[in-house]
């Protein structure tokens, strides 16, 4: 459904922050990608909406291709409305919008104000928070609540395709769990689902297929499972090693972590 | 008492100009997050395009009046495309600066096109002015609150509660959020300046009916700049009552207090106002304070 090869992106003609990434996620599979502060996971997310152009940044190598189509370099709009949407770090919820507005205009492109009506009808059901919520204003809401914001106005414009960006950042667990619920409902509807994270565990708990970047780079990718007792993956990400104690990912010598990956 | 009710009501009635003049300007600062200082010359504009119309080429004012706002619309939506299209997320600094060269060029063309010579221009409401006991309302005023009135009300509805004006609100608050979720910025943005123009092509209207045209006329544009801070830069409803609030302010000072210090207090009090505001609350009264949680 949707194939990253070798892209490359490079910000303000000089920073080159993604090099050569090639990852797939396939009709309603749930993919993740994971990996460390500036790893590049962002930029990759950012390279398929193509929203790179307002941060001075572009595909300038490879193809990124949907439902067999090519979309590097493309109007934003026109991605979303073949059904990809991007669900950005950090819950950026409209603010000053309540969150009914917020989410009417997640639905922007229904085709009259009554589709937009029925969608919205169907988010409040989906996610019952939201209902209770309509009518507050976004930017007053806690970090749970607007994570569960910006997912349901993703949700409106009927994605084929959500890539979402980091969504248990600074929430409490119990949070976490209620986002990924959410998602968990979304990928048994056959939504296809690609999840950046750093909270490792949760994600790979999710995901079917998982990614491992680092400085630009896939660095390591496998099955979840096989991710989830991967030694590498276990000691730098799951914070687990043999002797039960947390290592820093930087204490290793990066050609070994690369012997050992590639391995 | 009839007196200060007189300078009440026309305070409050100029004020609404102002704000008419200054929801043009909040328009086009909310999408495109461009301070744009050369309003006023696009009153002047709109005020020439009627004046060209309805005087120089003698059309009947039902044909004229569209005619001079589709003008406008065109000569809002060339500069939009000719300056700002590029400029899209430059700093603000950079936009500021593109709108002085832009109020000089078009004071430059106007002076081209029309000349420096004061032009009659159309009496669109009639000069007959509403007398209510011994209160005197000039009707283009009246008439004029009434639309300012009708029109902020239908722009507030519109930003909230119309897909078109949702979109452009989540245009004014974070371009890129709007562009993930599929929204065209250009678009919006460009739509802005459209209003923009026909705002202040309406304003022309309300102000100069019956008075007369030149360059000059878009120091206007600078009297409603207070209105808009006061207001903040985001509330259309709020710009309506920052509008009343200066306008009868500046009524009542020009009323009571010019004659008193022998001066024109009235004129420049709206200013004060202004660096008040700047001091105390750089957000105006309304305006999207940035809410901070964290
Ligand atoms: N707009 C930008 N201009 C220039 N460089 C950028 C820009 N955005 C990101 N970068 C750089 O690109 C690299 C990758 O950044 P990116 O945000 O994609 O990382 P990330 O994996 O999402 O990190 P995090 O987990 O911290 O969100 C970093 O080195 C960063 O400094
Ligand atoms: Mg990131």
């Amino acid at each position: 459904m949707l194939e990253l090869n070798n892209v490359e992106v490079l910000y303000s003609d000089v920073i080159l922050a993604v090099k050569g990434v090639s990852l797939k996620a396939s009709q309603g599979a749930c993919v993740t990608l994971l990996g460390a502060n500036g790893a590049g996971k962002s930029t990759t997310l950012k390279s398929i909406s193509n929203i790179l152009t307002t941060e001075d940044g572009r595909v300038t190598q490879g193809s990124i291709t949907f439902e067999g189509a090519r979309i590097e370099g493309g109007d934003p709009a026109d991605i979303v409305r073949r059904g990809i949407v991007h669900v950005l770090e950090g819950r950026r919820v409209l603010r000053h919008l309540t969150v009914e507005q917020n989410l009417l205009i997640g639905g922007h492109m229904e085709k009259s104000g009554q589709a937009v009506r029925r969608r919205l009808d169907e988010i409040y059901t989906r996610i019952a928070r939201l209902a209770e919520l309509r009518k507050r204003t976004t930017g007053y809401l806690s970090g749970g609540e607007q994570q569960m914001v910006v997912i349901g106005r993703a949700m409106m414009s009927r994605p084929k395709l959500i890539m979402i960006d980091e969504p248990s950042l600074g929430l409490a667990p119990l949070m976490v769990e209620e986002v990924f619920n959410v998602l968990r409902s979304l990928k048994n509807e056959g939504v296809t689902l690609l999840i950046v994270e750093q909270n490792t565990r949760v994600a790979l708990g999710l995901a079917d297929y998982g990614y491992v970047m680092e400085s630009g780079r896939i660095v390591l990718e496998g099955a979840a499972s096989d991710l989830m007792s991967n030694e590498d993956v276990r000691e730098f990400y799951l914070g687990l090693n043999l002797e039960g104690e947390r290592k820093s990912y930087r204490d290793i010598k990066h050609y070994r972590r690369r012997k050992r990956w590639l391995g | 008492m009839i007196d200060f009710l007189n300078y009440l009501i026309n305070g409050a009635l100029v004020g609404l100009l102002y704000a008419l003049i200054a929801m043009g300007f909040v328009v086009i600062y909310r999408a495109s997050k461009v301070f744009n200082i050369a309003q006023g010359e696009l009153v002047v504009f709109g005020g020439f395009m009627v004046w060209w119309m309805i005087v120089q080429a003698g059309l009947p004012m039902a044909v004229g009046i569209p005619l001079a706002f589709v003008a406008a619309i065109a000569f809002g939506l060339a500069i939009e495309k000719i300056f700002f299209s590029r400029l899209v997320g430059e700093s603000v600094f950079s936009m500021v600066m593109v709108t002085i060269g832009l109020l000089i060029l078009i004071r430059g063309l106007v002076l081209v096109l029309f000349g420096p010579a004061v032009r009659p221009f159309p009496i669109i409401f009639p000069l007959k002015p509403i007398i209510l006991g011994d209160i005197l309302i000039p009707r283009s005023l009246l008439f004029g609150g009434l639309i300012t009135i009708a029109t902020g009300l239908g722009l507030s509805w519109f930003f909230n509660a119309t897909r078109t004006g949702l979109r452009m609100t989540a245009v004014a608050e974070d371009h890129q959020v709007a562009l993930s979720l599929g929204i065209s910025v250009k678009r919006s943005i460009a739509f802005a300046w459209a209003l923009g123009a026909t705002l202040s092509t309406l304003g022309a209207i309300i102000f100069l009916s019956g008075k007369s045209l030149n360059f000059l006329a878009s120091d206007i544009g600078l009297a409603a700049l207070p209105v808009a801070l006061l207001a903040g830069f985001e509330s259309i409803a709020g710009v309506l009552l920052a509008g009343l609030i200066v306008g009868i302010v500046q009524g009542l000072v020009t009323a009571y207090v010019d004659p008193a210090v022998g001066g024109a207090v009235g004129s420049v009090f709206p200013f004060l106002i202004m660096l008040a505001i700047l001091f105390i609350r750089p957000t105006g009264m309304f305006g999207w304070k940035t809410i901070e949680r964290v």
